[in-house]
Protein backbone atom coordinates (compact mmCIF):
# COMPACT_ATOMS: atom_id res chain seq x y z
CA UNK A 1 0.00 0.00 0.00
CA UNK A 2 1.53 3.42 -1.07
CA UNK A 3 1.83 5.14 2.84
CA UNK A 4 5.66 5.09 2.62
CA UNK A 5 7.21 8.52 3.69
CA UNK A 6 11.26 8.73 3.87
CA UNK A 7 12.98 11.59 5.40
CA UNK A 8 17.13 12.25 5.12
CA UNK A 9 18.27 14.63 8.17
CA UNK A 10 21.46 16.04 9.26
CA UNK A 11 22.75 14.87 12.72
CA UNK A 12 21.43 17.87 14.46
CA UNK A 13 19.56 17.09 18.15
CA UNK A 14 17.39 20.14 17.00
CA UNK A 15 16.00 17.89 14.43
CA UNK A 16 14.78 15.47 16.59
CA UNK A 17 11.39 17.35 17.94
CA UNK A 18 10.30 17.03 13.99
CA UNK A 19 11.13 13.45 13.93
CA UNK A 20 9.02 13.01 16.90
CA UNK A 21 6.44 14.85 15.55
CA UNK A 22 6.07 13.12 11.96
CA UNK A 23 5.92 9.89 13.31
CA UNK A 24 3.27 10.85 15.90
CA UNK A 25 1.23 12.43 13.10
CA UNK A 26 1.79 9.21 10.73
CA UNK A 27 0.82 7.38 13.60
CA UNK A 28 -2.47 8.85 13.93
CA UNK A 29 -3.07 8.97 10.63
CA UNK A 30 -2.93 4.69 11.02
CA UNK A 31 -5.73 5.46 13.45
CA UNK A 32 -3.44 4.54 16.18
CA UNK A 33 -5.14 6.33 19.79
CA UNK A 34 -3.48 9.64 20.87
CA UNK A 35 -1.27 7.90 23.53
CA UNK A 36 0.02 4.92 21.18
CA UNK A 37 0.95 7.50 18.38
CA UNK A 38 2.62 9.50 21.55
CA UNK A 39 4.87 5.92 22.69
CA UNK A 40 5.73 5.47 18.63
CA UNK A 41 6.53 9.29 18.74
CA UNK A 42 9.13 8.36 21.58
CA UNK A 43 10.73 5.33 20.44
CA UNK A 44 11.19 6.99 16.92
CA UNK A 45 12.57 9.86 19.07
CA UNK A 46 15.16 7.47 20.93
CA UNK A 47 16.33 5.80 17.85
CA UNK A 48 16.93 9.22 15.82
CA UNK A 49 18.83 10.33 18.79
CA UNK A 50 20.98 7.41 18.78
CA UNK A 51 21.64 7.24 15.59
CA UNK A 52 22.64 10.88 15.09
CA UNK A 53 24.88 10.73 18.96
CA UNK A 54 26.23 7.64 19.03
CA UNK A 55 26.01 6.19 15.09
CA UNK A 56 27.21 9.73 13.34
CA UNK A 57 28.74 10.80 16.33
CA UNK A 58 26.84 14.15 15.84
CA UNK A 59 28.72 15.23 12.87
CA UNK A 60 26.34 17.30 11.01
CA UNK A 61 27.87 15.90 7.60
CA UNK A 62 26.47 12.21 8.15
CA UNK A 63 22.89 11.64 7.74
CA UNK A 64 20.15 9.87 9.71
CA UNK A 65 17.73 8.10 7.15
CA UNK A 66 14.12 7.90 8.65
CA UNK A 67 11.88 5.69 6.55
CA UNK A 68 8.05 5.11 7.70
CA UNK A 69 6.42 2.39 6.17
CA UNK A 70 2.75 0.95 6.65
CA UNK A 71 0.84 -1.67 5.25
CA UNK A 72 -2.11 -3.56 6.71
CA UNK A 73 -1.02 -4.71 9.52
CA UNK A 74 1.96 -3.06 10.76
CA UNK A 75 3.37 0.52 11.06
CA UNK A 76 7.26 -0.03 10.87
CA UNK A 77 10.24 2.87 10.98
CA UNK A 78 13.29 2.53 9.92
CA UNK A 79 16.16 4.47 11.26
CA UNK A 80 19.68 3.95 9.70
CA UNK A 81 23.09 5.95 10.56
CA UNK A 82 26.30 5.89 9.38
CA UNK A 83 28.41 4.96 12.43
CA UNK A 84 30.43 2.12 13.14
CA UNK A 85 27.33 -0.20 14.53
CA UNK A 86 27.00 -2.38 17.70
CA UNK A 87 26.15 -5.23 19.80
CA UNK A 88 22.87 -4.35 21.44
CA UNK A 89 23.76 -7.90 23.37
CA UNK A 90 26.36 -6.50 25.16
CA UNK A 91 24.64 -3.42 26.65
CA UNK A 92 24.11 -3.08 30.40
CA UNK A 93 20.51 -3.71 31.35
CA UNK A 94 20.19 -0.25 33.10
CA UNK A 95 17.27 -1.40 35.21
CA UNK A 96 19.94 -4.24 37.43
CA UNK A 97 21.76 -2.96 40.58
CA UNK A 98 23.24 0.52 40.50
CA UNK A 99 22.47 0.51 36.80
CA UNK A 100 19.22 2.32 37.67
CA UNK A 101 20.97 5.21 39.20
CA UNK A 102 23.28 6.10 35.84
CA UNK A 103 22.09 9.21 33.99
CA UNK A 104 22.31 7.44 30.91
CA UNK A 105 21.49 4.02 29.03
CA UNK A 106 17.87 3.55 29.14
CA UNK A 107 17.25 4.72 25.46
CA UNK A 108 16.68 1.24 23.96
CA UNK A 109 14.45 0.17 26.89
CA UNK A 110 12.07 2.86 26.32
CA UNK A 111 11.91 1.61 22.54
CA UNK A 112 11.47 -1.57 23.94
CA UNK A 113 8.73 -0.52 26.16
CA UNK A 114 6.90 1.68 23.95
CA UNK A 115 6.70 -0.44 20.63
CA UNK A 116 5.87 -4.33 19.68
CA UNK A 117 9.57 -5.15 18.36
CA UNK A 118 12.44 -3.26 18.36
CA UNK A 119 15.44 -5.21 15.76
CA UNK A 120 19.10 -4.13 15.35
CA UNK A 121 20.66 -4.25 11.96
CA UNK A 122 24.22 -3.95 11.45
CA UNK A 123 25.27 -3.37 7.70
CA UNK A 124 29.01 -4.17 7.44
CA UNK A 125 30.87 -0.31 6.68
CA UNK A 126 27.41 1.14 6.52
CA UNK A 127 26.12 1.83 9.71
CA UNK A 128 22.60 0.69 12.04
CA UNK A 129 19.13 0.18 10.96
CA UNK A 130 17.18 0.29 13.86
CA UNK A 131 13.71 -1.31 12.89
CA UNK A 132 10.41 -0.57 15.09
CA UNK A 133 7.37 -1.65 14.69
CA UNK A 134 3.99 -1.85 16.06
CA UNK A 135 0.73 -4.15 15.44
CA UNK A 136 -2.27 -2.34 14.09
CA UNK A 137 -4.41 -4.58 15.06
CA UNK A 138 -3.27 -4.76 18.95
CA UNK A 139 -6.19 -5.90 21.00
CA UNK A 140 -8.65 -3.96 19.68
CA UNK A 141 -7.20 -0.66 21.61
CA UNK A 142 -6.36 0.64 18.02
CA UNK A 143 -6.71 0.60 14.04
CA UNK A 144 -9.23 -1.79 13.47
CA UNK A 145 -11.62 -1.17 16.11
CA UNK A 146 -11.04 2.55 15.57
CA UNK A 147 -12.35 1.94 12.18
CA UNK A 148 -15.34 -0.46 13.01
CA UNK A 149 -16.42 1.91 16.31
CA UNK A 150 -15.83 5.39 14.09
CA UNK A 151 -13.29 8.02 13.87
CA UNK A 152 -12.01 9.07 17.40
CA UNK A 153 -11.05 12.80 17.73
CA UNK B 1 9.80 23.25 29.50
CA UNK B 2 9.11 25.72 32.07
CA UNK B 3 9.79 26.12 35.87
CA UNK B 4 9.12 28.42 38.25
CA UNK B 5 10.26 28.02 42.16
CA UNK B 6 8.42 28.88 45.05
CA UNK B 7 8.94 28.65 48.84
CA UNK B 8 7.48 27.11 51.50
CA UNK B 9 9.15 27.44 54.22
CA UNK B 10 12.67 25.48 54.07
CA UNK B 11 11.23 23.69 51.04
CA UNK B 12 11.30 24.75 47.64
CA UNK B 13 8.79 23.48 45.27
CA UNK B 14 9.63 23.61 41.84
CA UNK B 15 6.61 23.27 39.43
CA UNK B 16 7.75 22.22 36.07
CA UNK B 17 5.30 22.01 32.83
CA UNK B 18 6.22 20.96 29.18
CA UNK B 19 7.89 18.30 28.14
CA UNK B 20 11.51 17.30 29.38
CA UNK B 21 13.49 16.10 26.71
CA UNK B 22 16.57 16.31 24.73
CA UNK B 23 18.49 19.97 24.34
CA UNK B 24 16.04 21.85 25.66
CA UNK B 25 13.89 20.72 28.85
CA UNK B 26 16.96 19.14 30.51
CA UNK B 27 19.32 22.00 30.27
CA UNK B 28 16.53 23.48 32.04
CA UNK B 29 15.89 21.26 34.58
CA UNK B 30 19.59 21.04 34.89
CA UNK B 31 19.57 24.86 35.28
CA UNK B 32 16.66 25.11 37.56
CA UNK B 33 17.99 22.31 39.87
CA UNK B 34 21.30 23.61 40.03
CA UNK B 35 20.38 26.83 40.91
CA UNK B 36 18.89 25.76 43.97
CA UNK B 37 21.26 23.84 45.51
CA UNK B 38 23.97 26.20 44.57
CA UNK B 39 21.75 28.45 46.66
CA UNK B 40 22.09 25.86 49.21
CA UNK B 41 18.59 25.11 49.34
CA UNK B 42 18.62 21.81 50.98
CA UNK B 43 14.93 20.62 50.30
CA UNK B 44 13.40 20.33 47.05
CA UNK B 45 10.30 19.19 46.04
CA UNK B 46 9.81 18.94 41.80
CA UNK B 47 6.30 19.24 40.81
CA UNK B 48 5.82 17.16 37.67
CA UNK B 49 2.03 17.50 37.68
CA UNK B 50 2.43 19.60 34.39
CA UNK B 51 5.25 17.52 32.96
CA UNK B 52 3.55 15.62 29.95
CA UNK B 53 6.74 13.48 29.18
CA UNK B 54 10.06 13.14 29.66
CA UNK B 55 12.69 10.94 27.18
CA UNK B 56 15.49 9.18 28.11
CA UNK B 57 17.48 11.90 28.44
CA UNK B 58 14.82 14.17 30.58
CA UNK B 59 15.03 11.01 32.91
CA UNK B 60 19.28 10.96 33.30
CA UNK B 61 18.76 14.60 34.17
CA UNK B 62 16.49 14.14 36.61
CA UNK B 63 18.65 10.98 38.08
CA UNK B 64 21.80 13.59 37.25
CA UNK B 65 19.75 16.20 39.63
CA UNK B 66 18.87 13.38 42.44
CA UNK B 67 22.87 12.92 42.57
CA UNK B 68 23.78 16.39 42.89
CA UNK B 69 21.34 17.13 45.54
CA UNK B 70 22.31 14.04 47.32
CA UNK B 71 26.36 14.79 46.78
CA UNK B 72 25.34 18.46 48.65
CA UNK B 73 23.60 17.20 51.60
CA UNK B 74 20.08 18.28 50.09
CA UNK B 75 16.96 16.06 49.25
CA UNK B 76 14.92 15.99 45.94
CA UNK B 77 11.55 14.53 45.50
CA UNK B 78 9.08 14.06 43.40
CA UNK B 79 5.32 15.46 43.35
CA UNK B 80 2.63 14.22 40.96
CA UNK B 81 4.30 12.55 37.99
CA UNK B 82 1.45 11.92 35.30
CA UNK B 83 0.72 8.92 33.53
CA UNK B 84 3.79 8.93 31.17
CA UNK B 85 6.18 10.49 33.36
CA UNK B 86 5.20 7.46 36.50
CA UNK B 87 5.05 4.83 34.02
CA UNK B 88 8.65 5.53 33.02
CA UNK B 89 9.66 5.95 36.45
CA UNK B 90 8.29 2.52 37.07
CA UNK B 91 10.05 0.92 33.68
CA UNK B 92 13.15 2.23 35.27
CA UNK B 93 12.71 1.31 38.59
CA UNK B 94 13.62 4.97 39.58
CA UNK B 95 9.89 4.84 41.47
CA UNK B 96 11.75 2.58 44.12
CA UNK B 97 14.46 5.63 44.60
CA UNK B 98 12.67 8.43 44.19
CA UNK B 99 10.35 9.68 47.51
CA UNK B 100 7.33 10.46 44.95
CA UNK B 101 4.41 12.19 46.33
CA UNK B 102 0.23 12.87 45.54
CA UNK B 103 -0.76 15.11 47.92
CA UNK B 104 1.82 18.77 47.95
CA UNK B 105 0.73 19.35 51.60
CA UNK B 106 2.13 15.59 52.48
CA UNK B 107 5.12 16.30 50.27
CA UNK B 108 5.97 19.76 52.50
CA UNK B 109 5.32 17.88 55.43
CA UNK B 110 7.99 15.13 54.49
CA UNK B 111 10.91 17.34 54.62
N1 LIG C 1 22.85 3.69 16.40
C1 LIG C 1 23.81 3.32 17.23
N2 LIG C 1 25.09 3.21 16.82
C2 LIG C 1 26.08 2.84 17.67
N3 LIG C 1 25.88 2.54 18.96
C3 LIG C 1 24.63 2.62 19.44
C4 LIG C 1 23.52 3.02 18.61
N4 LIG C 1 22.41 2.99 19.36
C5 LIG C 1 22.79 2.63 20.59
N5 LIG C 1 24.12 2.40 20.66
C6 LIG C 1 24.88 1.95 21.84
O1 LIG C 1 23.98 1.39 22.78
C7 LIG C 1 24.10 2.08 24.03
C8 LIG C 1 22.74 2.10 24.70
O2 LIG C 1 21.84 2.96 24.03
P1 LIG C 1 20.66 3.62 24.85
O3 LIG C 1 19.89 4.50 23.95
O4 LIG C 1 19.93 2.55 25.59
O5 LIG C 1 21.41 4.48 25.96
P2 LIG C 1 22.26 5.83 25.77
O6 LIG C 1 21.99 6.40 24.44
O7 LIG C 1 23.67 5.53 26.14
O8 LIG C 1 21.65 6.76 26.92
P3 LIG C 1 20.18 7.43 26.92
O9 LIG C 1 19.46 6.93 25.71
O10 LIG C 1 19.57 6.95 28.20
O11 LIG C 1 20.40 8.89 26.90
C9 LIG C 1 24.68 3.44 23.69
O12 LIG C 1 25.38 4.00 24.77
C10 LIG C 1 25.61 3.08 22.54
O13 LIG C 1 26.82 2.55 23.03
MG1 LIG D 1 20.02 6.70 23.74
Amino acid sequence: MGRNVKLRLASRIGYVDLVHEMAESLAREARFTKPEALNIGLAVREAVINAMKHGNGLDAAKMVDVEFRRNASTFRVLVKDQGPGFDEARMSDPCEGANVLRTSGRGILFMKHFVDRVAFQRRRGKGTVVVLEKRLDNGGRNGRSAAITGRRR
Amino acid sequence: MKANARHHGKVTVVDLSGKITIGEGDLKLRQAVGGLLDEGRKNVLLNLGGVSYMDSAGIGELVACYKRATEKGASLKLLNPSGKVQDLLVLTKLQEIFDIYRDEREALASF
